[in-house]
């Protein structure tokens, strides 16, 4: 599978190869393809959803440092 | 020297008042005398106390939402300006209240109604958000228990996403601005699919930042979607009423913003059942059509073979006719010479006392030649074969 699509695209594309092969009328090597590239776009998205972490950063405001100690909220 | 009209200085003193900021937008607290109205539906009335009055002017009195009357303790809103007729510097009333209610509840409400009159709550711009957002931008203090439960939310049901905290002071002189630089921050990046704008619970005061028109046009006018999620779920801010969608808790904004991992699983796995019946479908359709080609073919060769024993037999049939056995059944016989087995065709091949042998169907017998005569029997000479 391409590392480089994201989740969604990922999800889109599994989404598609599914409804190709349910509609169906093209060469069993075909329908086999698609049927491999499906299944592992399937473990794929199952492996980033359990194995992924959170990416959190942050990006730069007017907050200044010296307000952090001073937030209660 | 310059010498000025009263026009003219009365107009000036109109430009000055009304390009002042806090005069074009202020609450005053006083008590109602003098009110009378005019036949146009206007209402005029001065607020005065101890030391002081001022005229005061409410046009199209309709908009009143409460009764007032002389001696009331009120809070009005609206701008100062000069009634140049008369030089009178007055109050220009667009909101008026009994002082009990409270002046923060009043500015909500007055805010809320020229919003909502502008269009900024209408249900038609509210954007939809997107179903797998990648990046989230949380606008909200960087300390609080808030940014801890989002974070634990999302990383929960949906840990795919990039969560880019905006920090900024929730509460406060410089929530205002921190949160309006927070939002535009967000959206000067451009990578952002959806914004969480979030605060803990507080009173109305705490939560005030929430309810001022400038943060209001700010998320109003962010690119990308925003989902307000402020106090608790019995707290209405003017923010919940902009946002693209409202959330009652900082939590549920977070609930909201991502998909759940559940129910992609679930999505997966219906997509996976999908595709192996519709491969196993294709196949068994694939064996049934071979199976049909099979028996076509079969059919073929079988109907080849029979067509060929039919012609076989046909040449059998052919061969039957042509045989000497078949002439003789039907009553032709073979003459030969008894002396030398010569088939005799001709009457000049025998004489006289010649023995001969005639073979019929079934056998033969032997006989003399007792005479001759040249010539055929008259019923013979009808065979065209026989003219030459």
């Amino acid at each position: 599978m391409d590392e480089g699509l994201s989740f969604e695209q990922s999800l889109k594309r599994l989404e598609k190869i599914t409804e190709t092969l349910q509609e169906g009328g093209m060469p069993l090597e075909e329908m086999i393809a698609l049927f491999e590239e499906g299944a592992a776009l399937a473990k794929t998205c199952h492996e980033r959803l359990n194995k992924a972490e959170l990416k959190l950063s942050e990006v730069q405001t007017m907050f200044e440092k010296d307000e952090k100690s001073e937030e209660s909220a | 020297m310059q010498v000025y009209s009263v026009a003219q200085i009365t107009g000036y003193l109109r430009d000055i008042l009304e390009s002042d900021a806090l005069l074009a937008d202020v609450w005053i607290s006083s008590e109602i005398s003098n009110m009378s109205g005019s036949s146009a539906g206007h209402l005029y009335f001065t607020l005065k106390d101890e030391a002081s009055q001022m005229r005061c002017v409410l046009f199209n009195r309709k908009r009143l939402s409460v009764d007032i009357e002389n001696g009331l303790a009120v809070v009005a809103h609206g701008r100062i300006s000069i009634y140049e007729v008369s030089g009178a510097v007055q109050l220009y009333v667009d909101m008026i209240q009994p002082t009990g209610l409270g002046v923060l509840n009043m500015e909500f409400e007055r805010l809320k109604a020229k919003l909502a009159e502008e269009g900024l709550f209408e249900p038609s711009r509210k954007r939809p958000l997107p179903a797998f957002p990648e990046k989230i931008g949380i606008v909200t203090s960087p300390g609080g228990a808030v940014l801890h439960d989002i974070t634990n939310i999302i990383s929960r049901r949906y840990p795919v996403v990039e969560l880019v905290l905006a920090p900024t002071t929730v509460q406060g002189e410089s929530a205002v601005p921190g949160i309006i630089n927070a939002l535009n921050a967000l959206n000067d990046r451009g990578d952002i699919d959806v914004i969480i704008i979030a605060r803990g619970g507080g009173s109305i005061e705490d939560l005030w930042a929430f309810n001022d028109e400038k943060v209001a046009r700010a998320i109003y006018s962010s690119k990308a979607p925003v989902i307000s999620g402020v106090g608790h779920d019995t707290d209405f801010t003017i923010a919940d009423f902009v946002a693209d969608k409202r959330a009652p808790t900082p939590s549920a904004a977070a609930e909201l913003a991502v998909p759940h991992r559940d129910e992609i699983e679930t999505h997966i796995g219906s997509y996976i059942a999908t595709m192996a019946a519709s491969l196993s479908n294709s196949i068994e359709r694939g064996r049934q059509h071979a199976d049909e080609l099979y028996a076509t073919a079969s059919n073929q060769v079988n109907n080849e073979i029979s067509v060929n024993i039919e012609r076989l037999r046909g040449q059998e049939l052919k061969l039957d006719s042509l045989s000497p056995m078949a002439t003789l059944e039907r009553g032709y016989a073979l003459v030969q010479s008894h002396a030398n087995g010569e088939v005799i065709s001709n009457i000049s091949q025998v004489e006289r006392g010649d023995m001969i042998t005639v073979q019929v169907s079934d056998g033969q017998f032997n006989s003399r030649v007792t005479g001759s005569k040249k010539g055929l029997q008259a019923w013979m000479k009808d065979f065209p074969s026989n003219s030459h």
